[in-house]
C-alpha cells in the first residue's frame, strides 16, 4: 500500500504578492536563509529557523521581482526585476543596499542565469533588448562576452541556463523559445551547437544536470520533455512525461541528481525520479498556480527541504525522500 | 426357607455387637464387634451360607447398623480407637457397603451433627466416599436393576440428594464448606460418574445383559431442571459426540438415556445440550429422533428454541436447523419450522412490537434454514415463501428503525436470490453494518470444518505444527535474495524512492465558481453543466455569509431555489451542502426564511425528503443561532494569549520549572475543569427569533392534506417535527418566551403521548425532557398546574410500562426532570413570594 500524500512542513505567508522566485542560501555556519521575490517587487529574506521574514527589500520601484541569486563567498545577493534591472545588493553586516545594478531593456519573462567559471568569477546571462537575444557579461567587470541570437525566427528567448561540462570545455548555454525548441549555444565561440525541437508551444522552463548530460524542458502542454547533450555537443531528444493538467512554470533538480520538482500550474508540485522521470509524489497545498519550485541547499542531506512559491501569496515547504538520501 | 431360617441368626448377632458396642467398653470387646459387623458386610470364603448372610445383613441391617455407629459417634471407644482401627472397623462400614444407604445415612447424619470434630469425621468419610467412586458404584447398580427394589419415595429421597448435595452442604457448613462440595467441582465429578456408568452399561449390552437407564436419566434431568445442566453438560457433551461418533451401541444407550428423561425436566435439558453441543451431526447422534417421537422435545426444539426464546447464539441455531436437516424423518419437521419462521418474520405485529434482537434471531434462523433447504422442497415453498417475502419485505420497510428496515432488505435479498423469481433478484442499497453482515455471512455454508473438533486436536496438530515450521523455513529462505537485492538497487537511484499515493492528482476543472450570489442562484436554476453547478453548491454557503446584504435582498428566492434543486448530477454532500446553505440563509435573514420555511412545511406537493429537511434546516439554524457569536474572534484570542505566555528560550533559562509545568499542563487532559478563560457574555441571537421557529410549526399540524397527513401515515415526518420542536425548545433556555412554548409544545404532545409508534412516542419524551429543562421553574406551577400531574402521571405509566427501553428511559430523565424542578420552586418560597 502506498504511503498517503505527503503533507507541507510548514508554510510561509506575508510575501503579499505572487511568488516569482525563490531561493535558498543555507552556507555551513549561518542561519538557513529563503529568499523570496514576489510579484510587488518585494524581496523577503525569511529565516529557516525561526521561520520569520527577517528582512523585506523593495528594490525594482515596485516591479514583479522574477530572478533572484547570491553570490555566496560574498554575501551579495542578485536580483532580476521586470524594471529591466538586474541589481547587485549588498548584504554584510546587515546592509541591504545596491551596489550595483545592469539594464537589461528586456521585457518578457526569462529569468537570468550565472555560473562561477573561476574564483571571484562569474558569468551571468540575461535576455536582451531584442526578445530573442541574449547577453552575457562577466562579473564583477561586467565587460560583455557575447550576444547570441538565433539566425532562424524562434521568437522570444523564454529560458536560459548556462553550465560548464566536466570535460573543461568553455561554458555553454541552454536557451528554450517561443516557438518550442531548445537551442545549445557555445558562449565563448558565439556559435549554435545543435537545437532540438522539444515542445509544440513555447518552452516555460528547463533545468540540466550537467554531470549526467541530461536536461528537461516544460512547456505550456502537459509534457515534460527530456533531452541529453551526447560527446558531440549534438541533442537528442528523450522520453517525455505526460502530466494530467497542462502548464509547468518551473522545474528544479535536487544537488544529488535523484528527485526532480516540478511547480505545476494546476496548483501541485510534482516530484519525479531523476534516473528514469518515475513519478513519484504529487504534493497539493496550493490554491492557485505554483510559480516557483527550489531544493534547499543544506549541507546535511536530513535537513534538506523542498520550497513552492505560489500566486497564492504563500510558500511552503516540504521534506520529501530526504532521510534515505545520505547515502549518497 | 433358608433365608427365613437363616434371618434369625443374622439379627441376633447384629443385635449383639450394639449391645457390646453400646454397653461394653473394653477395647477388645469393641474391636470385636466391629470386626463382627465387617465381616457380615463382605464375603468370607465361597459359602453360601454366607453369602445369604451378607446379602440379609445388607438388605436390613446395614441402615441400621450405621445409624447405630452414628448416634454413638461421641462414645469413649471410638475415641479410644487408634486411626488405623477407625479407618479399617469404623470408616469402613461407611465405604464398603451399599452406597446408597451409606450416602442416605451419611447425610442424614451430618445434618444431624452440630459443627465438632465428629462432623468433621463424618465429612472426611463423605468426601472418601465421593472420591472413591462410590457414586458411580451407585448410579452404576441403578442401571443394573440389582438395587434394592425401592419405594418412589426412597427414589425421590435418594435423587434429592444426589443432585442437591452440595445445596446441603453449604445451608450446613456455611463458610466451612470443602473444595469438593462446591457445584463447581461437585457436578463435573457427578457427570464424570455418568459417564462411567453408561460406558459400564454399554459394555455389558455387549455382554448380552440388560440394563436400565431411568434413574441415570431422572438425575439428568433433576439436575438441569436445577440450574446446574452448564457444569454437567460441558463434561457430557463433548464425551458423548465423541463416543457416539464410532460406535452405535453408544449411540443408542445416548438416544435412551434422553428418551427416558422425564417429560417435566425435558425443557431444561435440552436446550442445554444444544447449546454444548456443537455440531449438527453430533446433536443427531446424541439425541436421535427424539423430536419425532417426543412431543415435548419437538415442542422445546421446533418452538420454544426458535420462535419463543432468542438468547442463544447463530451457532445454536446452525445445530439446530442442521440437526432437522440431516435425517429424512426430521426433514419435515424443518418445513415446519421454516413455515413458521416465515409467519413470525411476515408478521407486521411482531415487526412492531417484538424486541429488535428478537427479530434479528428469527431472521437468522430463517435465512438458515432456508440455506438447507434443496430444489424440491423450495418449489413446493415457493409459493409461501413468496407470500412471506411481499408481506414481510412490506411490514420491515415501512419501520421506523434503521436496523429493522435493513434486516428487511438483507433478508429480501436473500430470499429472492433463493427463489429465483424469473431470474430477478432484488437489489438494495444500504450501509454495511455488523448485523448486516452477519446475516449475509449465514447464506455462506460452512462446510470446511467437517471434522469434530477433538479429531482436530488430536489428530492434526502435529501436521500443523510440521508446516509452520516447514513455512517458517522457506520465510528464511526467502530473505538472503531480499537482502541481497538492495545493494543493486543503489545502481538505479529511482527504485529506492517508494513513490506517495498519487491517486488525488486529477485533472482541474476549467470553469471558475460563481463569485455573486446572484450568478449561484442563476445557475443553479438554469445551468445543465454538472460542473458549474457543482461549484455553486460548494460556494454558496459561503457567498451567503460573506454578503449578507446581498444574500438579505434574495434569501427567501435562494431558500427556495434550494429547498427544490434536486441532485441531478450526482453531487458528493449534496444533501449537507444544500442544507448548510439554508441555514446560512436562515442565520442571515431569518424572519422572512423562517416564515417561509414554515408555510411551506404545511402545503401540498412537498416529498417527505423536502419536509425533513425544513426541519433539519430550521433545527441547525436555531442551533447556530444560539451559540455565541464568532468564534473567530475567541480562538484569536487564545492564540495571542498563548504567544503572550510563550516563553523564549533564551530569554530567562532557569525558568524550566515554568516549562515543565506548561507542558504537563498540555498534557493533561482536565475533565472536571471547564475552560480556564472566563466566557464572554454576549446576547443571545436566538432568544428574540425563537418564536418565529417555534409557534407556525405548530399551527395546522391537524389538518391533512391530499398529499400530507401528520397524524396518519407520515408518522416519521410526525416524529422528526416533534424532535425539532423539542430541539427548538432546548435551544429557548433562559429565553423570554421559553413559558409560553413550553404550555403549547406540552399541549402539542398530549394528543399524540400514546402513538403506537415507538419513534413518535420517543420524540414526545424528548420534547417534554427539553419542556422541564427550559421552563423557568417559577413558571411550570403556575402556568400548567393541573396539566403538570396529568403529565406526571402519564410518565409514570410510560416508565413503567412502554415497550421501548429508549422510552423507558426518556420518561424516567423526564420524571427525574421534573421532580428537580418542583422540589427547587417548592423549597424556595421566596420565588413563590415574588412571583405573587
Amino acid at each position: 500500500m502506498s504511503r498517503p500524500p505527503p503533507t507541507p512542513v510548514y508554510t510561509l505567508r506575508g510575501a503579499g504578492g505572487p511568488l516569482n522566485t525563490l531561493h535558498f542560501h543555507c552556507s555551513q555556519g549561518s542561519t538557513p536563509l529563503l529568499f523570496s521575490g514576489s510579484g510587488k517587487g518585494a524581496i523577503h529574506m525569511y529565516n529557516l529557523n525561526t521561520r520569520r521574514p527577517e528582512r523585506v527589500i523593495e528594490g525594482h520601484s515596485g516591479n514583479s521581482v522574477i530572478w533572484l541569486n547570491t553570490i555566496q563567498s560574498e554575501q551579495k545577493l542578485i536580483s532580476q526585476g521586470r524594471d529591466m534591472q538586474i541589481c547587485l545588493w549588498d548584504l554584510a553586516e546587515g546592509r541591504y543596499d545596491v551596489v550595483d545594478s545592469i539594464w537589461t531593456g528586456s521585457v518578457g519573462f526569462c529569468q537570468s542565469s550565472m555560473l562561477e567559471t573561476s574564483a571571484g568569477k562569474w558569468m551571468l546571462a540575461f535576455p536582451g533588448e531584442q526578445t530573442e537575444e541574449i547577453k552575457i557579461i562577466e562579473l564583477p567587470s561586467k565587460t560583455l562576452v557575447s550576444t547570441l541570437v538565433p539566425d532562424s525566427k524562434l521568437g522570444m528567448v523564454m529560458c536560459i541556463k548556462l553550465w560548464q561540462s566536466d570535460l573543461g570545455t568553455g561554458p555553454l548555454l541552454l536557451a528554450g523559445y517561443e516557438d518550442g525548441s531548445v537551442l545549445l549555444w557555445d558562449v565563448t565561440q558565439r556559435s549554435k551547437l545543435s537545437q532540438a525541437k522539444a515542445h509544440p508551444e513555447p518552452v516555460m522552463c528547463l533545468t540540466f544536470d550537467p554531470t549526467h548530460l541530461k536536461g528537461i524542458s516544460g512547456s505550456s502542454d502537459s509534457k515534460l520533455s527530456s533531452w541529453i547533450v551526447d560527446s558531440q555537443n549534438n541533442m537528442q531528444l528523450q522520453d517525455s512525461v505526460t502530466l494530467v493538467n497542462p502548464g509547468v512554470s518551473q522545474m528544479c533538480l535536487r544537488d544529488d541528481g535523484k528527485l526532480l520538482a516540478s511547480a505545476g500550474w494546476d496548483h501541485r508540485v510534482r516530484l519525479f525520479g531523476w534516473k528514469r522521470l518515475k513519478p513519484l509524489a504529487v504534493l497539493q497545498y496550493h490554491t492557485d498556480m505554483v510559480l516557483s519550485v527550489a531544493f534547499s541547499n543544506h549541507q546535511d542531506p536530513r535537513q534538506r527541504l523542498l520550497a513552492a512559491g505560489s500566486k497564492d501569496h504563500r510558500i511552503s515547504l516540504w521534506s520529501v525522500y530526504s532521510e534515505g538520501s545520505q547515502a549518497q | 426357607m433358608e433365608s427365613l431360617t437363616q434371618s434369625p441368626d443374622v439379627r441376633l448377632s447384629v443385635g449383639q455387637c450394639f449391645r457390646t458396642l453400646s454397653t461394653s467398653s473394653t477395647e477388645d470387646d469393641v474391636t470385636g464387634a466391629l470386626k463382627t459387623l465387617n465381616s457380615l458386610l463382605d464375603t468370607q470364603g465361597d459359602s453360601p451360607s454366607s453369602s445369604v448372610h451378607q446379602e440379609e445383613f445388607r438388605r436390613s441391617h446395614y441402615t441400621r447398623t450405621l445409624e447405630f455407629l452414628i448416634s454413638h459417634i461421641q462414645a469413649d471407644w471410638l475415641h479410644n480407637l487408634t486411626a488405623t482401627q477407625r479407618t479399617q472397623l469404623w470408616d469402613r462400614l461407611f465405604l464398603h457397603g451399599p452406597p446408597e444407604q451409606a450416602l442416605l445415612v451419611l447425610m442424614e447424619g451430618i445434618g444431624q451433627l452440630s459443627p465438632s470434630s465428629n462432623l468433621d469425621h463424618l465429612l472426611s468419610i463423605t468426601e472418601t466416599f465421593l472420591q472413591s467412586g462410590r457414586l458411580t458404584d451407585l448410579l452404576w447398580s441403578y442401571c443394573l436393576g440389582t438395587g434394592p427394589a425401592d419405594s418412589p419415595q426412597f427414589r425421590e429421597a435418594l435423587l434429592g440428594r444426589i443432585v442437591a448435595l452440595p445445596d446441603h452442604m453449604a445451608n450446613k457448613l456455611q463458610l466451612n464448606n470443602r473444595t469438593l462440595f462446591l457445584p463447581q467441582n461437585y457436578y463435573p465429578l457427578l457427570a464424570q460418574g455418568m459417564l462411567t456408568a453408561l460406558e459400564k452399561t454399554c459394555q455389558a449390552l455387549k455382554g448380552g445383559s440388560d440394563c436400565s437407564l431411568i434413574f441415570l436419566a431422572q438425575i439428568l434431568g433433576k439436575v438441569c431442571v436445577q440450574g446446574h445442566s452448564g457444569s454437567v453438560m460441558a463434561v457430557l457433551a463433548p464425551q458423548l459426540s465423541k463416543h457416539t461418533h464410532t460406535d452405535m451401541v453408544w449411540q443408542r444407550v445416548c438416544w435412551k438415556l434422553i428418551e427416558n428423561v422425564p417429560q417435566r425436566w425435558t425443557d431444561s435439558v435440552l436446550p442445554q445440550l444444544v447449546q454444548a453441543v456443537t455440531r449438527p451431526d453430533a446433536l443427531g447422534r446424541i439425541i436421535g429422533n427424539v423430536v419425532v417421537s417426543n412431543k415435548k422435545a419437538q415442542f422445546v426444539i421446533t418452538h420454544k428454541m426458535l420462535l419463543l426464546q432468542y438468547k442463544y447464539e447463530t451457532q445454536v441455531l446452525r445445530v439446530i436447523l442442521g440437526y432437522l436437516a440431516a435425517d429424512r424423518e426430521r426433514r419435515p419437521l424443518l418445513l415446519q419450522v421454516l413455515r413458521s419462521l416465515c409467519q413470525a418474520w411476515a408478521n407486521p405485529s411482531a415487526v412492531k412490537h417484538t424486541p429488535l434482537k428478537q427479530q434479528m434471531y428469527i431472521s437468522k434462523a430463517l435465512l438458515l434454514s432456508i440455506g438447507l433447504l434443496n430444489d424440491s422442497e423450495l418449489k413446493e415453498l415457493r409459493s409461501e415463501l413468496l407470500q412471506c417475502l411481499l408481506g414481510g419485505m412490506q411490514s420491515h420497510l415501512d419501520s421506523n428503525v434503521v436496523q429493522i428496515r435493513h434486516i428487511g432488505m438483507v433478508v429480501g435479498e436473500c430470499l429472492s436470490s433463493y427463489m429465483d423469481i424469473n431470474g430477478t433478484k432484488l437489489k438494495f442499497e444500504y450501509d454495511a453494518d455488523e448485523d448486516t453482515q452477519e446475516l449475509l455471512s449465514l447464506m455462506t455454508p460452512t462446510t470446511e470444518d467437517d471434522q469434530d473438533p477433538e479429531h482436530l486436536t488430536r489428530n492434526d496438530s502435529p501436521d500443523v505444527s510440521e508446516e509452520k515450521t516447514s513455512s517458517t523455513a522457506s520465510q528464511n529462505e526467502c530473505s538472503p535474495p531480499k537482502a541481497n537485492t538492495n545493494p543493486d538497487s543503489d545502481l538505479d537511484s529511482d527504485d529506492e524512492l517508494t513513490p506517495y499515493d498519487m491517486s488525488c492528482d486529477q485533472k482541474l476543472s476549467q470553469s471558475f465558481p460563481p463569485r455573486y450570489l446572484r450568478d449561484c442562484i442563476e445557475i443553479l436554476t438554469s445551468s445543465d453543466d454538472a460542473v458549474r453547478v457543482e461549484l455553486s453548491m460548494n460556494v454558496a454557503e459561503n457567498l451567503v455569509r460573506k454578503n449578507p446584504f446581498a444574500a438579505k435582498e434574495i434569501s427567501v428566492q435562494m431558500t427556495k431555489v434550494l429547498l427544490h434543486i434536486e441532485n441531478k448530477f450526482n453531487i458528493d454532500n449534496f444533501l449537507a451542502l444544500r442544507q448548510a446553505t439554508m441555514a446560512a440563509l436562515i442565520v442571515t435573514d431569518c424572519i422572512p426564511v423562517t416564515q417561509y420555511l414554515t408555510t411551506e412545511f404545511y402545503s401540498l406537493n412537498y416529498s417527505l425528503r423536502q419536509r425533513l429537511d425544513i426541519l433539519e434546516v430550521l433545527a441547525l439554524a436555531a442551533q447556530e443561532l444560539s451559540k455565541p457569536i464568532s468564534n473567530k474572534t475567541e480562538s484569536c484570542v487564545s492564540v495571542a494569549s498563548t504567544s503572550d505566555v510563550t516563553v523564549y528560550p533564551g530569554d530567562n533559562p532557569e525558568h524550566w520549572r515554568q516549562v515543565v509545568e506548561k507542558r504537563i499542563q498540555s498534557k493533561t487532559k482536565r475533565l472536571t475543569k471547564g475552560t480556564t478563560q472566563p466566557c464572554k457574555a454576549g446576547p443571545n441571537r436566538y432568544a428574540p427569533l425563537a418564536g418565529h421557529f417555534f409557534f407556525p410549526l405548530l399551527r395546522n399540524y391537524d389538518k391533512p392534506q391530499v398529499t400530507f397527513d401528520l397524524l396518519g401515515s407520515d408518522h416519521l415526518i410526525l416524529a422528526r417535527l416533534i424532535h425539532t420542536l423539542g430541539l427548538l425548545m432546548h435551544l429557548a433556555l433562559n429565553a423570554p418566551i421559553a413559558a409560553q412554548m413550553g404550555c403549547a409544545l406540552l399541549d402539542f404532545v398530549w394528543t399524540v403521548r400514546y402513538h403506537s409508534e415507538q419513534t413518535v412516542r420517543r420524540g414526545v419524551l424528548f420534547a417534554v425532557c427539553a419542556v422541564f429543562l427550559s421552563m423557568p421553574n417559577q413558571n411550570l406551577l403556575l402556568d400548567l398546574g393541573d396539566q403538570l400531574f396529568e403529565t406526571r402521571s402519564w410518565l409514570a405509566d410510560v416508565a413503567e410500562g412502554d415497550a421501548d427501553s429508549d422510552c423507558r428511559s426518556l420518561a424516567v430523565q423526564s420524571l427525574v426532570l421534573l421532580d428537580k424542578g418542583l422540589k427547587k420552586q417548592l423549597q424556595d418560597p421566596q420565588a413563590l413570594s415574588l412571583e405573587s
